[in-house]
Parts: C-alpha cells; sequence; structure tokens
C-alpha cells in the first residue's frame, strides 16, 4: 500500500517500480545524470529563461490573471458596442495596462517601457512571451493589446530617430500615464486581404487607397477594413498608394483619427476575439501632411512585409496560448468530472489525450520560441512557418479539448467553446494560413533554385 | 397514413421549398437566432404541413414516425438533410422533438398535452456514450460489476448535472435512467427538475442550452417505463443519423456559400477558385461531403436492420471531417468568413456542437471495443 497520490493504472513514486523511486538511489554520479526534479511545467520553462525574460513571463502573467481573466468572459458576452464605444472593464484593462508598460515595451526607457535588463533580447521574442500569458487569459483581450503594437510597429521599423521622438514616445508616455493612446494597423482593402499581404497578388491589384499629392503633404481616399482596434485608435498606420501608380509606390501614412474625412463606418460582429473591434474606416479626402509620411515614399510596401515578419510570430504565441489555455481547461475537467465513480483522468484514452495535447502546445512552444529567440531582423521563411503551423496546431488542440469535455464543452462558462472562437482568427489574420505557406516558399526561393541540386543539400 | 416509395420525392420537393421558402427565410440573418415565439409559429407550420408529427395518435407521415422501410428512412433523413441546409438549430430542435414522440409511441406512453415543441429527449447520460458498459448492456452481455457501476452513475439523473439543449419552450423530457439493474424511461416534467439557464453556448442559436439535475431519484413511479435494449439501440441510431443528415445539410449549405463567393472574389490577379489553395479548401469540404452522403444513402433502410456499431464508427469517423469541411468553409471566405453576418462560422459552430452531442466523440472507441469485442 501507497500512501502517494497516483492514478489507478499507474505505478506510485514510491513503488520499487517507479523510476522515481529507483533515481534518488543510485550512485552520485548516475544520480547528476538522471535523478531530475519534477516541477510545474511552466515555472520549470520560466526557470531555463534568462533572468530578465522569465522576470517579463511572470509579470505577464500576473497581469493576465489579475486583470483579464476577470474581465473576458463578461465582454465576451456583452452587445455588440456602438462604434467608438469601449467597453467600461475593457477600458480600465487599457489604462493599467498603459500604466504597467504592456503598450510600451518595444523600446526602454526614455521612450518605452522595456526594462533595461532586456534589451539584449530581441523585441520578438519578448512580445511572445507577453502574448503567450495574455492569450491563455482572453483573446480578445490581448488582441485590444497587441493590435496597438502592431499599429506602432511600422514607426518602429521606419529606422528614423525622428520618428521615434516626434511619434512614438507621446504614445508611450500617454500610455504610461494612464490616458492609452491606441495604434491601429491597416493594409487591408475591401478588395485586397491577400494582395495586402502577398507581392504576386500585389502586383496584379489595383490599389483602393490612394493618396494624392497637395501642398504640405498628401490626401488619401478610399476604405479600408477588418482593421483590429480601428474604431478606438487615435491614430493609425496607413498604407496608401500614390495617385496613378500601382502597389509598388505604397506609402505609410500615419493618420491622426482626429483628422477631418476620417471615419469609422463600421465595426463587425466577430465569431470571436469579441473584446477587440474589426472597424472599416473611411478617408474622404484625409490630409497627411509631409511629417507623417513614415520611412519614405514607396517604402511602404517594404515596410509591410517587414510589419508583418515582426508580427507573425506573436500570432504563433497566440496559438500556444490558445492551446495551452484550453489543456489547461481539459486537465481541469479530467480531474473534477467524475464517471462510473472515478475522475476522468483515470481512464486511459483521456490520458492519451491529455499527452497529445500537452505534446503539441509544448512542440509549437519549442518552435515559436526557437525562432523568436532570434528573430533580430525576423525571417520571412521562419515567422510565416511558425505562424501557419502553431495556429494550425493550436486549433487542433482546442478541438481535442472540446472532445474531451463532450457537450459541457459547449457551455461558455467553461472557457473553451469561447478559446475555440477566437483561435479560428489566428488561422485568417496576419495572411491566411495558405498566404502564409506561399510566402515561405516565396522567401525560399533562391535556395530552393539556385542551391546544388540532389538530396541531402537544401537545409529544411 | 403512409409514405408510397413513390412519394418520396415529391413530397422531399416541398419539404425543400418550405426549408428554403420558409425556414431560411425566417433564419436569415445568422447574427441574429429566431426569437422563441417565431420559431413556435414555424413549428405550427411545420406540424400542419405534417412534416413533424402531429398531435394526435394517428400514425402519420411526420419525421421519424415511420422507420420501418427503405423509403421512409429516405424521406426522413432527407427532411433532415433539407432542414440542416436551411437552419441547422431549426433541424435539431425539430430533431429532437420528433424523436421524443417516437420515443413515446415505442414506449407506449401516453401523450402530454405541453404545448408546442413541449417535449424533447436527451438520450445520453451525464458523460460520453457510456464507454464499452452500454454497449455491453446494449447486445445483452453479462455486465461487470464496473459496468453497472459506470451506467449507475452515467444514468443517474438525480446525482449528476446533464446538459439538454433545446427551445425555451420545452416542457418535459424523455430520458434513460438506470433502476434494478437495467436501463429503464421515465418522462420528467420541467417542475420536477432543477433547471438552470447556461448565459450562452457554443452554436445552435436557436435552442438553449440547460443544466438539468432531478429534483429526486427516480423510483418506481408510474411515469417510468421498461423497453427492451433494441428500443434504446434503435433510439441512438436515429439521433445518430439525424445530427448527420442535419451536419452534411448544413455542409452542402456552407460548400454553395463558399463556391458562389470563390469564384466571383478575386485576389492575386484572378478569381480566388482558381487557386489550387482554395480548390483544397472547397474539396476538402465537397469530400466531407460526400462521405456523409454515402453514409446517409447506407442508412436507407429498415432501421432495425441498420447495426448501432456501424452507425456509431460512421459518426467516430465522419464527424471529425464535417467540421474539418466547415473549418475549410470559413477559410476560403478569408476575413468575412469570421463575422456573424455571413453564415460561414456559424455553420462551424453548429456543427461542432452536433460533434458534442449524443456523448460526443470521446468514449465512441471504446463503444465500438464494447460493440464488437466478445470479451467477458
Ligand atoms: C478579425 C480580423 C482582424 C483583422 N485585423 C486586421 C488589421 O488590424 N489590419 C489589417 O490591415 N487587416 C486586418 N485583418 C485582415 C486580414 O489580414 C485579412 O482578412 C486576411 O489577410 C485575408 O484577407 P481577406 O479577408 O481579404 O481574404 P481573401 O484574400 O479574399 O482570401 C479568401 C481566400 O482565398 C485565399 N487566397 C487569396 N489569395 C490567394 C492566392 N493568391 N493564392 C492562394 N490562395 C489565395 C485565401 O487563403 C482565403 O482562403 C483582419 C481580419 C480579421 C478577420
Amino acid at each position: 500500500m501507497t500512501s502517494m497520490p497516483h492514478l489507478r493504472d499507474h505505478l506510485p513514486f514510491d513503488h520499487p517500480l517507479s523510476p522515481r523511486d529507483g533515481f534518488p538511489h543510485l550512485p552520485f554520479l548516475a544520480r547528476m545524470l538522471v535523478h531530475y526534479r519534477a516541477d510545474d511545467l511552466w515555472q520549470e520553462d520560466t526557470r531555463h529563461l534568462p533572468a530578465s525574460m522569465a522576470a517579463l513571463r511572470r509579470k505577464a502573467r500576473v497581469f493576465a490573471e489579475r486583470y483579464l481573466i476577470p474581465a473576458s468572459a463578461d465582454i465576451d458576452l456583452a452587445p455588440h458596442p456602438a462604434i467608438g464605444q469601449c467597453h467600461p472593464k475593457a477600458h480600465e484593462i487599457l489604462v493599467e495596462a498603459g500604466r504597467q508598460g504592456w503598450l510600451s515595451y518595444f523600446l526602454p526607457p526614455p521612450l518605452g517601457a522595456m526594462d533595461w535588463g532586456r534589451v539584449s533580447h530581441a523585441p520578438v521574442m519578448q512580445c511572445c512571451l507577453v502574448v503567450e500569458e495574455f492569450t491563455r487569459a482572453c483573446g480578445g483581450l490581448m488582441l485590444l493589446l497587441s493590435a496597438h503594437h502592431l499599429g506602432v510597429m511600422p514607426l518602429l521599423l521606419s529606422g528614423s530617430p525622428g520618428v521615434l521622438l516626434k511619434f512614438v514616445r507621446p504614445i508611450y508616455q500617454r500610455c504610461q500615464r494612464g490616458d492609452p493612446h491606441l495604434v491601429a494597423f491597416a493594409i487591408t482593402e475591401p478588395g485586397a486581404g491577400s494582395d495586402a499581404e502577398d507581392g504576386h497578388g500585389a502586383a496584379r491589384y489595383r490599389p483602393g487607397v490612394v493618396a494624392t499629392p497637395v501642398p504640405g503633404g498628401y490626401r488619401l481616399k478610399g476604405r479600408k477594413c477588418f482593421i483590429s482596434g480601428g474604431d478606438l485608435a487615435q491614430s493609425i498606420t496607413v498604407f496608401a498608394a500614390l495617385q496613378g501608380e500601382g502597389m509598388e509606390s505604397w506609402t505609410c501614412f500615419y493618420v491622426d483619427a482626429g483628422s477631418p474625412g476620417f471615419s469609422v463606418v463600421r465595426t463587425e460582429q466577430k465569431m470571436g476575439m469579441r473584446a477587440s473591434g474589426a472597424a472599416e474606416l473611411e478617408f474622404n479626402d484625409v490630409f497627411v501632411p509631409d511629417d507623417r509620411i513614415i520611412g519614405g515614399l514607396r517604402h511602404g510596401w517594404a515596410l509591410n512585409r517587414a510589419t508583418l515578419n515582426a508580427s507573425r510570430m506573436p500570432v504563433a504565441s497566440m496559438g500556444v496560448g490558445f492551446a495551452r489555455a484550453a489543456t489547461e481547461a481539459a486537465i481541469d475537467f479530467a480531474r473534477s468530472c467524475t464517471l462510473g465513480g472515478k475522475p476522468l483522468l483515470e481512464y486511459q484514452d483521456v490520458q492519451l489525450h491529455l499527452a497529445t495535447m500537452v505534446a503539441e502546445t509544448r512542440a509549437i512552444r519549442a518552435m515559436v520560441w526557437q525562432e523568436a529567440r532570434h528573430a533580430w531582423r525576423p525571417r520571412q521563411l521562419r515567422a510565416s512557418a511558425c505562424k501557419f503551423h502553431a495556429t494550425d496546431r493550436a486549433q487542433k488542440v482546442c478541438e481535442m479539448a472540446m472532445d474531451l469535455m463532450g457537450d459541457r464543452a459547449s457551455l461558455h462558462e467553461n472557457r473553451v467553446e469561447k478559446i475555440f472562437r477566437d483561435v479560428r482568427l489566428t488561422r485568417i489574420f496576419e495572411g491566411t494560413n495558405q498566404i502564409n505557406r506561399l510566402s515561405l516558399i516565396e522567401d525560399w526561393q533562391g535556395e530552393l533554385l539556385s542551391g546544388p541540386s540532389g538530396p541531402f543539400v537544401t537545409g529544411v | 397514413m403512409h409514405i408510397d416509395p413513390g412519394d418520396v420525392a415529391v413530397l422531399l420537393e416541398e419539404v425543400d421549398s418550405f426549408a428554403q421558402g420558409r425556414v431560411a427565410a425566417m433564419t436569415s440573418r445568422p447574427e441574429e437566432p429566431i426569437p422563441p415565439e417565431h420559431l413556435e409559429r414555424l413549428t405550427a407550420e411545420v406540424l400542419a404541413l405534417r412534416i413533424l408529427p402531429d398531435a394526435s395518435d394517428e400514425d402519420g407521415l411526420g419525421l421519424w414516425e415511420d422507420c420501418d422501410h427503405a423509403h421512409t428512412m429516405a424521406f426522413n433523413i432527407g427532411v433532415l438533410r433539407l432542414l440542416g441546409q436551411a437552419n441547422a438549430g431549426v433541424a435539431f430542435a425539430w430533431h429532437r422533438y420528433a424523436l421524443a414522440r417516437a420515443m413515446e409511441r415505442a414506449l407506449g406512453m401516453d401523450r402530454e398535452e405541453d404545448g408546442i415543441l413541449g417535449t424533447t429527449i436527451l438520450p445520453v447520460g451525464h458523460y460520453g456514450l457510456g464507454r464499452a458498459s452500454l454497449a455491453r448492456w446494449l447486445i445483452g452481455r453479462e455486465l461487470a460489476a464496473e459496468d453497472s457501476e459506470l451506467l449507475a452513475d452515467w444514468l443517474d439523473r438525480h446525482a449528476n448535472t446533464n446538459i439538454l439543449f433545446a427551445p425555451e419552450s420545452w416542457r418535459s423530457v424523455l430520458w434513460p435512467v438506470w433502476t434494478e439493474g437495467k436501463v429503464r424511461w421515465e418522462r420528467r416534467t420541467r417542475q420536477r427538475i432543477d433547471v438552470l439557464l447556461s448565459k450562452a453556448q457554443h452554436g445552435l442559436d436557436e435552442v438553449s442550452a440547460y443544466r438539468i439535475r432531478a429534483m429526486d431519484s427516480v423510483g418506481n413511479t408510474a411515469s417510468v417505463v421498461d423497453a427492451p435494449s433494441s428500443v434504446y439501440a434503435r433510439l441512438l441510431k436515429l439521433d445518430m443519423i439525424g445530427l448527420t443528415a442535419i451536419g452534411v445539410g448544413a455542409i452542402t449549405k456552407g460548400l454553395g456559400m463558399a463556391r458562389e463567393f470563390a469564384a466571383i472574389r478575386k485576389q492575386g490577379g484572378k478569381a480566388i477558385d482558381r487557386h489550387p489553395a482554395v480548390q483544397a479548401l472547397l474539396g476538402d469540404a465537397e469530400i466531407a461531403r460526400n462521405a456523409g452522403d454515402v453514409i446517409l444513402g447506407g442508412y436507407e433502410r429498415p432501421v432495425d436492420r441498420i447495426d448501432l456499431g456501424r452507425v456509431v464508427a460512421d459518426r467516430a469517423g465522419l464527424f471529425g471531417r464535417l467540421c474539418h469541411a466547415a473549418s475549410q468553409i470559413v477559410q476560403a471566405f478569408g476575413g468575412v468568413g469570421y463575422m456573424r453576418d455571413l453564415g460561414a462560422e456559424k455553420i462551424l459552430r453548429d456543427m461542432t456542437m452536433l460533434r458534442l452531442q449524443t456523448g460526443g466523440m470521446q468514449d465512441l472507441h471504446s463503444f465500438l471495443a464494447g460493440w464488437s469485442g466478445d470479451w467477458e
């Protein structure tokens, strides 16, 4: 008889045949090689990170658990808000997130809130850690907070100290004061979703949002759609073609949402991620002064693609966060729901199911971390591979969680159905997963075509 | 009144025009579920058309009233497929109502006047499909102590919370219970059940989700009825066949929508249906729909000649594919597929709900092991 808690069809740790019983009794050197401390997986993974990154991960989790989880269900269930309205709880979260630096952590002080101890780590990796924690708590609130970084990204990547000082600093400072200034990123047009993400399509697309030169700047005309956070943003990085030119003339304009001629014409009722608005924006001869051209005329396409390369790994992390949340919910269910007098966790098929979910989740996290850690200059191939693979697999894990929970999975209060609705988006935005697959190949074609032929030569 | 084999096609044409003309029309805004009073009105119409079994005790041609001929099964399946194509939630509500009626008849229960869609059915216990234990009971094997223990718990309506998906108007539920070492049947009125309305559920927005628990344990009340295990097996078959028909109908609708969209939406310099990536999405949906139709075709025979094990295996194999198909349909639409007013995302949610019904997917393999295994 054992006093240790154990599952019926597995040996307790103090059984003579349990390796956990055997390892501590091996000779010292052998113990050094094989005897491990089994800890909570999240804690263990966090400990293995560099100290400053571990601190970031812990801090993000604390914030997510304290602020996002309690508000998540209510905001998801709330009626669709009128244009420009923000759920009061979401507003509180934005304010608090701003104060704590979650809206300004891509730069260190005095511009932003990134801890100086982390400047030697790729910002994309930092973002991945944060996004996973926020996503696990609430997909919609995560997107509300993350779309802002996407909006700011072209400003950061412009490489212009002037842009950082003139535009990014005030945004970040307001956020840190608790008066959030949100920025949205606008590339998608009614006629161009994939064509705004994929060069082959863009080359054939006649631009919908056009910038006409006028004294002192440009006037923007046209519509952007599905813009995350576009309903609440005070400013937007808008990509537009120059009058009479094609997509190669795309230029990034930093548009003030208070400008005459700008309006939010519609917000979408979405399947999930409901805490974040997706807006259709109209530009009716919106004047944008020359000094709000970001990255230079006709550099917009490159800036767009660079932004996507930076943001697709964090999107992959959304997948990790959802898979993790679904797995955690399934574990909790398997422990608490009983059938025939024993918890579901006691059933072998349930154990197989959970083991697969945990492994899937950890596999996609390993992939994202592996790529993001070195993503100082994120490569398209790597970013796209992470994005489509992690999000595809994450949906699978969510489906597994639903299967395990059966009809209870469909109740809102059990969280998994929301996670499923939320995760579904990650396979569509930031380029559909089909476009991301093509994007991987686009970036790889050099090696594929010009490298030596024959097996065993192309690095994978 | 009976259906002749030659009438089925004509009758299904009528059902089709009702499904499209009334059901689809009244639920044309996918982001706004049909209000309960409209569902009742629509139900009154479908009852008047006798597509659903009406209040009389006569044998009729309504859904699930005759399951003993190939052509009547073709009619039942055809009805639910067409209704599923119009609106899966409405189809589901009517399927479960008709099934409850069919079960009451099979059990020889008196009909209760409980209003429109007042009767519903909960065909399974509180989690899963009773694993191998239920299968063993159904095929008449002697049960081991752990089988009995599992079934007693699975069907303990007082100790466990059960999830019921039904229209707001339900007044009584018919469910299997476990007494005296066997499955028996109880019809319980809503007054004798603790009912908690869930705030929201994933899909099938036309019905609501209730957490329900019997207020007291099942005694030997008059409302508890004995029936041979074949009656239960028959119910499970009909329920799963119905869910499949609704699902295949919903995918048919989604596939049609996606094809139309893909033919006119241009990206990459051409209509997107020219891109192999999109062809793969639509192809997956078509393959799943066709597989569903083949499976449904196999059920067009007297229900007692259909093997429950086969229906369960079909369900285990097909529903993953149907859900995948629904997800691929959303994907073919791109961003707009994610929006509630289009309807594609609703098909995905509804399909997921259908997958989670009747015990869901988790223990189907275990059920099959009990059904076909000959261990003692
Ligand atoms: C909730 C939400 C939030 C969003 N947030 C933002 C945002 O903040 N900013 C922003 O600018 N955009 C945003 N988007 C837009 C998003 O990036 C696009 O929806 C996405 O890129 C797909 O474009 P689309 O919707 O036009 O679909 P389409 O491009 O029309 O795609 C339809 C289908 O065709 C396929 N397809 C298209 N072209 C090709 C091709 N060349 N080869 C093969 N297959 C192809 C696609 O894979 C897809 O399956 C958001 C979208 C949603 C739904």
